[in-house]
């Protein structure tokens, strides 16, 4: 695992616990969340239609779309109720120092 | 037990109900009589998507038939044209016989039509399945002018997506305003505007008198006696549950097949779900008729636990979403019944909520921002709401202030 692919997101005091905050890194747009056990990271963009999912609210382990209501599970990704039916990409998240940093392939 | 369980209507609710049966019931045999020869599809994107060639047919099933298969869920594209509910029978057109134990009519509704005086009645449009979405995307390709007739949600779907294939569109609405029969007039307000400024026209508390066709041009007559000339006409003026093959049997009907908050109707092993019914509503303790892609849903796999055996309520807040240009609409609750509206925000790009307050407790919300703006919180104001949830109104109206907090309160 090279140190270069690690993206400093923001400190951990960024995110509210159960909550998230939107990333974007070059062309791309994450989601980082706080649970009540660590950080996570999944794409930002919903696999249904192409939305934000930062307007999205989390509840225990799970993001549910704003706009039709798809949710997911934040750790694994799996798309759990419809009409989401793609599950949502994941990603490594490591904290150093109060820093957030996830790991981009 | 091994039981043969028919679902009667292959639409979102019957195979909801299908597969939760499978969940909950690995032995019986489970079949999907379906009049479209299409597996169950999402309709939603037919007035949107579809029509902009953003997504085609194949994007629209809900499940591939391997999925079925490995279900063993049975599939059968058959017109069912009697039934038989003391002998537990349907039967098909060309007089086969379908035997259940268990049935379950998930029938959906029916467009209701115009109905014109003279022979024009072919050339008004509807759009509820697939092939008329085929239909209207194919006739529209070359016309310029198209006219809805119907400011309801499926009108002003399709005009924002003829606007956006360069149409001239224009909006017939009898009523006041648009989407009258669930939209608070604020939001159906904001809507309007972002219509006009795409470029439709609306025109509100008018009629139609007459349709007529002169050299390939319609003309409609307005009861005002002005008169619009289109190219192009299509209705969505509202639909019917699709209850017509139970007219004449004993099955209880009103408005829809009247059902139980377990989705039960007044036949033993006959139950009903999405928008064929009238179901009633344990936390509103009515009954009502839901046609929403939620409903249509969560009736169906509440439907599918009563009938493998898993007595279940049907307890689900109304939600339901409607996407037009860049906006998505979005109402949770029933909003017709409050005694206080609290406004949370003004400008559609951060989103505008109104919550609907009755004795200080939440009632439900309808909301409308740029693509998912206010999703978030009406998903909590669902969760307010069936919780009976007393809100501090200063929250409510303070756009800076997070929902999640009032969830987290109790």
């Amino acid at each position: 695992m090279s140190e270069e692919n690690w993206i400093e997101v923001g400190s951990t005091d960024s995110i509210e616990e159960e909550d998230l905050i939107r990333f974007d890194h070059q062309d791309k747009t994450f989601c980082v969340y706080r649970l009540t056990d660590g950080f996570y990271a999944t794409d930002g963009i919903c696999t249904h239609e192409a939305v934000h999912l930062e307007d999205g609210l989390v509840m225990d382990d799970e993001i549910e779309c704003p706009m039709h209501q798809g949710i997911f599970n934040i750790k694994s990704g799996e798309a759990l109720s419809p009409p989401a039916c793609e599950d949502l990409k994941t990603y490594p998240v490591k904290v150093d120092n109060d820093k957030i940093f996830i790991k981009i392939d | 037990m091994k039981n043969n369980i028919i679902i009667l209507g292959g639409g979102q609710a019957g195979i909801y109900a299908a597969r939760e049966i499978r969940q909950n019931d690995t032995e019986s045999n489970i079949k999907i009589l379906s009049e479209e020869n299409l597996l169950p599809y999402e309709r939603p994107p037919l007035s949107k998507d579809f029509l902009l060639d953003k997504k085609n047919e194949d994007d629209l099933y809900f499940h591939s038939i391997e999925v079925l298969k490995n279900e063993n869920i049975d599939f059968e594209n058959v017109l069912i044209n009697k039934v038989d509910f003391e002998h537990k029978k349907l039967f098909s057109k060309n007089e086969d016989v379908y035997t259940y134990d268990s049935l379950l009519i998930s029938t959906g509704s029916d467009n209701k039509r115009l109905s014109l005086d003279n022979n024009l009645n072919d050339d008004v449009y509807y759009l509820r399945n697939l092939e008329e979405a085929k239909i209207i995307k194919e006739k529209v390709s070359d016309k310029n002018k198209i006219t809805i007739i119907g400011g309801g949600f499926i009108g002003l779907e399709i005009a924002s997506s003829l606007s956006q294939l360069q149409k001239k569109v224009t909006v017939i609405e009898i009523g006041n305003q648009l989407m009258g029969r669930i939209i608070p007039k604020q939001i159906a307000d904001l809507v309007q505007n972002t219509h006009i400024e795409q470029g439709n026209e609306i025109i509100l508390n008018k009629q139609i008198d007459k349709i007529i066709k002169k050299n390939g041009i319609y003309e409609i007559l307005l009861n005002d006696n002005s008169i619009i000339e289109t190219d192009f006409v299509i209705a969505g003026i509202g639909s019917t549950p699709s209850v017509k093959l139970f007219e004449n049997t004993n099955l209880k009907l009103d408005n829809g097949i009247v059902t139980n908050q377990f989705c039960e109707t007044s036949i033993k092993d006959v139950y009903a779900a999405g928008d064929v019914c009238n179901f009633y509503h344990p936390f509103y303790e009515r009954n009502m008729r839901l046609e929403s892609y939620q409903h249509a849903q969560n009736h169906g796999i509440c439907a599918g636990k009563n009938i493998a055996g898993v007595k279940t309520e049907y307890t689900s807040i109304p939600w339901m979403w409607s996407d037009q240009f860049n906006l998505n609409l979005q109402l949770t609750g029933i909003c017709d019944d409050y005694d206080e509206i609290i406004a949370r925000g003004n400008d559609i790009n951060s989103g505008v909520i109104y919550f609907f307050l009755k004795n200080k407790i939440i009632k439900g919300a309808c909301g409308l921002g740029i693509a998912g703006k206010v999703g978030r919180d009406i998903r909590i104001t669902s969760k307010l709401t069936e919780k009976n949830t007393i809100v501090d109104k200063q929250i409510l109206s303070d756009q800076n202030q997070k929902l999640n907090k009032l969830i987290q309160k109790q």
